[in-house]
């Protein structure tokens, strides 16, 4: 957040007034009200039990890693919608070398993440190199991907019922690795995936915010021919974008995975519309250029949040996609840049 | 000058005066047109050519003075208004839609209808019958966007007529067209002042002028300097009205110390990309020593850009020639290698191609050499901003702005920021288009102090300014481009206005007064 | 321009070009008078999507009913979803004038007609699962939704002895699958005092019955059971009791009973109970050879349920009673 957006008007002096203006200010004011939202339909005090806010983050977590990498691709005025097929295609695999195959996790997971750098990588060379539109060169790995994902496992889910040779299945226990990724820490308050989570944030954020590449990827959103102009590796900083976006997609997958103890093949179906969601609340303009991981973070809080209070009112499913459709308009109204 | 009885006027411009913000761009200027001639409006950039036209054809409706139209006066509400009255304009962005037809576009916005649908038969009969009245050689079912320039500018202009227009403003029609083309157009040109058009030419073409007008009107600076019959106006006074006396308080440049060859280019070649026939810039060969200052001059169209972006590497494979930087071969690549190999661009729009205005300004400074303070792969921040705060010193530019977004800073310091960006670099080769474009008088000395004193350090500079001033103040030797090609290569002692100026309208040197 | 168009226009192709068709040497033979062993019959089977793994489950009980048989040949054709593909394949079976056709319509509506079609070519049509409307067709081969759903709804309140609080997580509430199995439940659980504490939508997908799970966890310190309208759900939500440590002192109701997923999950001791909802497959190629020897077979062919418990997992679960 700090290094790229100055001033959120041109008229304000004061400077509280000035922060709010601020796409940070206005992602936190959208987050504060979500809570208050919380705190009014707590659902018979559950919204301030401790395993309320646990599994609000667990849930949100996959969202919330998908939503990093899609941030990269965004700044650099991209999008893609692959990352969730990508999530399903590394869940599979992920399930296929862990249950099946017995890797060992040193092993299956370097290979998964590899699998999903892969796909963001095809992305990233069709949009840089071909000059394909990057809504359509990820629209075709999206489709692509679900493809291979139900190619690899056959059409079902890649479960700890492992088919025999004779047509009968032997039921194998759910890997370690499984295991760890799905439990949780400090006296089960918080979720593995959240710190996965976090650690994907804090990666997503050192890069992005100090990294050479990082201010090349802000560049090349804000003004891509300045930035060719200026010596910037336009086409090579545009893949990694697509291929980080995969990487994180894969771990996504991973986190799947473990948490459904299967690969599905249909997992992650709109995931992708979700990430981008998370990324608009958060404050990210969609044009590129502008934004930051510590938007992405509050945007996720908020649609975690905002689900979990919906879920535990129990608030029927028509309603729900009712509720969340203008949120979201409202949400990318209030970030227009004044002036 | 009122036209003679037998030739009627069709359209009378009185003392219009315009300003953008505090600016004056047109001072009390007169202008007519006449039917059935062509009346050549002629001025150095800037002099206030386009917006006069823009007045005519009520894009620009926020005026001082009186336009008459058919005798009467209006007041021009919008160009659909002065479309009505009989004005059409093909400017030089071709205002055509490449997706829909020609006869779409010949008719774009009154189509034939029948009860709200278009009747697409009887469209394309009309427009094949214009197009053959006029001899446009192009098919009516055609989609535009597969006609080359030419063809498209031959459907602009049936588009005027199928408007029934009487006045037509030609805004460089010829910059995109090849020898037997321009003959064409003449022909139809001819041809409209026959039917009694009056059709108003701009053009920096020298060849044109003496072509096809039979009267010509000069500005400069936003005022008329005069407007006579063309058989009455010698070139060289026509080029003296455009140059004018007076010039202002030079600026001193240091004589030039000059050291080994930086530059050379031989046969330098750029195939501009968008269809244009004909390559941006031919067969340049020209050569920069180390403190010199060249100054590539020429006229809209010249190439003198293109020279600088291609050589850069802007244009990759269009630019082709051979290359020398100190003496060695030089192939171009991409701006990135040009970089590597010590080259500078500045290009002449800050605002889309030279910086990044979402970034603040510390990003900016820095974006040319990101590997000086990264040398890690991560930003060294204290290092950042230590480098910004050397360069804004140097340029003079506000300590507290270096970490305001680039948008937020004025038109002069945007361009201060754009400059030191490239300062990091420490070219050995600096490109300059339109340095002190949107800068104060002030700055301007200041930068001119600059190239001072990068040229005393051994830095060869390569510039293009349309302020004809400067360019004599600052270049140590002078190339003028016209239509691509080196028309003068001039040294300081040989180079004045007029010269410059009449080889940039196309008089190549051996033909200029000695 | 151009290359974006043109890698569009090869993706859009791929898809459409993808389908899985077993397609034999010979597709074309007069239809009912041959004897066995002369040259198989062509059973022609449209399925509407084989996303989802029960109806991959369906093709495969008919494929391996069918393998029994030397003098069956089946051509799988999947429509992916689309009823104008479906359509489609109806139309090509006709064409081909395959001996039998089998169809599990995605809808009722756009199939009616040219299932009628076929009846008029002389090909009997077995529609599977999903219905077509009118009566032209041969024979109708399902399992009824409502009595699964019932069933549970007893079954659990007996084993509440009548009384206890359930969360009920519910299939996709728009498509009659899910609504049957709600309806059923609470007509199954009516007159008792079982109190559904927390329902939710979770639209047959594992994460979100988790998600609800934790949701109704959070909220209610004292849960009994868990129904949920498929296999998967009650699989999530045990994830999340187990998550919380409550799944011991919750029990778990599923539907589906697929054998490496619901069967399994009760075998493992995760699921309390699952019912089985039928794929038909099987019972669609035992009809289809009564068809084609000549035989009169009912119009309706309702499927029983089988429960899956603890008990009786070992040997194939427990055909539930005839419906009421």
């Amino acid at each position: 957040m700090s290094t790229t957006t100055g001033n959120g008007g041109t008229h304000q002096h004061h400077p509280a007034s000035r922060w709010v203006g601020s796409p940070a200010g206005r992602a936190l004011i959208a987050l504060a009200l979500v809570l208050l939202l919380g705190v009014v339909f707590n659902a018979d005090g559950a919204f301030f039990r401790i395993g309320a806010h646990r599994d609000a983050l667990r849930q949100a977590s996959v969202f919330g890693i998908l939503a990093c990498g899609m941030t990269l691709v965004i700044i650099t005025a991209g999008i893609d919608l692959s990352v969730g097929s990508v999530l399903a295609l590394v869940a599979v695999c992920f399930s296929l070398m862990s249950i099946h195959w017995s890797w060992p996790a040193w092993l299956a997971i370097p290979a998964c993440l590899a699998v999903g750098a892969a796909c963001g990588a095809v992305s990233g060379g069709l949009t840089a190199w071909f000059r394909v539109q990057p809504f359509i060169a990820t629209l075709a790995m999206m489709v692509f991907a679900r493809g291979l994902a139900k190619t690899v496992s056959g059409g079902m889910k890649v479960s700890t019922a492992v088919q025999a040779a004779d047509g009968t299945y032997d039921y194998v226990a759910v890997p370690g690795i499984f295991r760890a990724i799905d439990s949780r820490v400090l006296g089960g308050n918080l979720s593995v995936v959240t710190v996965v989570f976090a650690i994907c944030a804090a990666a997503s954020w050192m890069v992005l915010a100090r990294h050479r590449w990082g201010r090349q990827v802000y560049a090349i959103g804000g003004n891509e021919e300045a930035a060719r102009l200026s010596g910037v590796p336009v086409r090579a900083a545009k893949i990694a974008a697509y291929a980080a976006s995969g990487l994180l997609a894969g771990v996504a997958g991973l986190c799947q995975a473990a948490q459904e103890q299967q690969g599905d093949p249909e997992a992650g179906v709109g995931y992708e519309l979700t990430a981008i969601a998370i990324v608009v609340i958060g404050g990210t303009n969609l044009m590129g250029g502008r934004g930051g991981i510590g938007l992405t973070l509050i945007g996720t809080l908020t649609i975690g949040y905002l689900e979990k209070i919906l879920s535990i009112n129990a608030v029927p499913e028509a309603n729900r996609l009712m509720l969340t459709g203008p949120i979201i308009i409202a949400a990318v109204l209030t970030q227009r840049r004044r002036g | 000058m009122s036209p003679s009885p037998t030739v009627p006027l069709l359209a009378r411009m009185r003392g219009i005066t315009k300003c953008f913000a505090r600016v004056r761009v047109l001072d009390a200027v007169d202008f007519e047109v006449c039917g059935g001639e062509v009346h050549v409006l002629a001025g150095e950039n800037g002099a206030g050519k386009s917006t006069l036209i823009r007045i005519l054809s009520g894009v620009h409706t926020d005026h001082e003075g009186l336009v008459e139209i058919g005798g009467r006066p209006v007041r021009l509400r919008s160009p659909l208004h002065a479309a009505g009255l009989g004005v059409a304009v093909i400017h030089q962005e071709l205002s055509l839609v490449p997706s829909m037809t020609v006869a779409d576009n010949v008719f774009l916005g009154r189509p034939p209808v029948r009860a709200g649908f278009v009747r697409v038969a009887a469209q394309r009969a009309e427009a094949g019958r214009l197009l053959e009245r006029f001899g446009i050689d192009v098919d009516p079912g055609r989609l535009v966007e597969g006609l080359p320039i030419a063809a498209r500018q031959l459907v602009e202009i049936a588009k005027a007529l199928a408007r029934r227009a009487n006045i037509i403003v030609m805004d460089e029609p010829t910059s995109a067209l090849n020898a037997p083309e321009v003959e064409k157009l003449f022909a139809l040109i001819a041809d409209l002042k026959a039917r009694g058009c009056g059709i108003v030419y701009i053009t920096h073409k020298m060849e044109e002028i003496e072509r096809i007008a039979d009267r010509i009107t000069v500005l400069r600076d936003g005022r008329r300097v005069g407007s006579a019959p063309a058989a009455e106006l010698s070139p060289s006074e026509l080029i003296r009205w455009m140059v004018g006396r007076e010039m202002g308080q030079q600026f001193p440049r240091h004589a030039p110390r000059l050291g080994e060859e930086r530059l050379r280019i031989r046969d330098f070649t750029v195939i501009p990309g968008h269809g244009g026939p004909c390559p941006a810039v031919r067969n340049v060969s020209l050569s920069v020593r180390a403190g010199e200052i060249v100054g590539l001059a020429g006229l809209h169209g010249a190439g003198t850009s293109e020279l600088l972006l291609g050589l850069f590497g802007a244009h990759g494979r269009r630019a082709s020639g051979e290359v020398h930087l100190d003496r060695a071969p030089f192939e171009i690549g991409s701006p990135r290698q040009a970089i590597a190999r010590g080259m500078a661009l500045l290009t002449s729009d800050r605002k889309t191609t030279g910086l990044v205005l979402s970034l603040p300004v510390t990003a900016n400074l820095t974006l040319a050499d990101l590997r000086g303070v990264s040398p890690w792969g991560w930003l060294r921040r204290r290092q950042e901003r230590q480098a910004a705060g050397e360069l804004a010193a140097a340029l003079q530019l506000r300590a507290a702005s270096l970490d305001m977004e680039a948008a937020e800073l004025s038109g002069g310091n945007q361009q201060k920021v754009a400059l030191g960006k490239w300062m990091r670099t420490r070219p050995r080769l600096l490109l300059l288009d339109e340095p002190t474009r949107g800068v104060d008088v002030g700055a301007k000395r200041e930068i001119y102090q600059l190239l001072n004193e990068w040229t005393a350090g051994g830095i060869a500079i390569m510039l293009i300014t349309s302020e004809m001033p400067e360019l004599l103040a600052l270049a140590d030797r002078i190339v003028v481009l016209h239509r691509g090609r080196v028309t003068a290569e001039l040294t300081r002692q040989q180079a004045s206005a007029d010269r410059v100026l009449a080889a940039a309208m196309g008089t190549v040197q051996d033909d200029l007064d000695p | 321009m151009r290359i974006t168009r043109l890698l569009f226009c090869f993706v859009v192709f791929l898809v459409a070009g993808c389908e899985e068709a077993d397609r034999p040497a010979e597709t074309t033979a007069p239809a009912a008078e041959r004897a066995a062993g002369d040259q198989p019959y062509v059973i022609g089977m449209s399925q509407c999507n084989l996303g989802e793994p029960w109806r991959v489950q369906m093709n495969a009980d008919v494929k391996a009913a069918a393998d029994g048989h030397d003098e069956l040949e089946v051509v799988f054709k999947d429509a992916q979803n689309d009823t104008l593909k479906q359509r489609a394949h109806i139309e090509e079976f006709v064409a081909a004038e395959v001996d039998l056709i089998i169809v599990s319509p995605k809808e009722a509506q756009p199939l009616t007609e040219p299932v009628a079609r076929a009846m008029d070519a002389d090909i009997p049509v077995i529609v599977l699962d999903r219905r077509v409307l009118g009566d032209r067709f041969t024979c109708f081969i399902g399992a009824d939704n409502r009595l699964i759903g019932r069933e549970a709804g007893r079954w659990i309140a007996r084993q509440l002895d009548g009384r206890g609080r359930v969360v009920e997580l519910k299939g996709l509430m728009t498509s009659t699958p899910g609504q049957d199995r709600h309806s059923g439940f609470r007509e199954g659980i009516a007159g008792t005092e079982i109190e559904v504490v927390f329902e939710a939508d979770m639209k047959w997908l594992e994460p979100d019955a988790r998600k609800e799970m934790e949701s109704a966890l959070a909220r209610f310190d004292e849960i009994d059971l868990v129904y949920a309208h498929n296999d998967p759900g009650a699989h999530g939500a045990w994830l999340a009791a187990k998550a919380a440590d409550r799944e011991q002192d919750i029990r778990f109701v599923g539907i589906d009973a697929l054998p490496h997923e619901g069967v399994m999950y009760v075998r493992q001791g995760i699921l309390d109970a699952t019912f089985e909802y039928p794929t038909g497959g099987r019972e669609a190629i035992a009809v289809a050879l009564r068809i084609l020897c000549g035989e009169q077979v009912p119009r309706e062919v309702t499927l029983g349920s089988r429960i899956f418990t603890e008990d009786n997992v070992e040997q194939g679960g427990q055909p539930l009673g005839p419906g009421e």
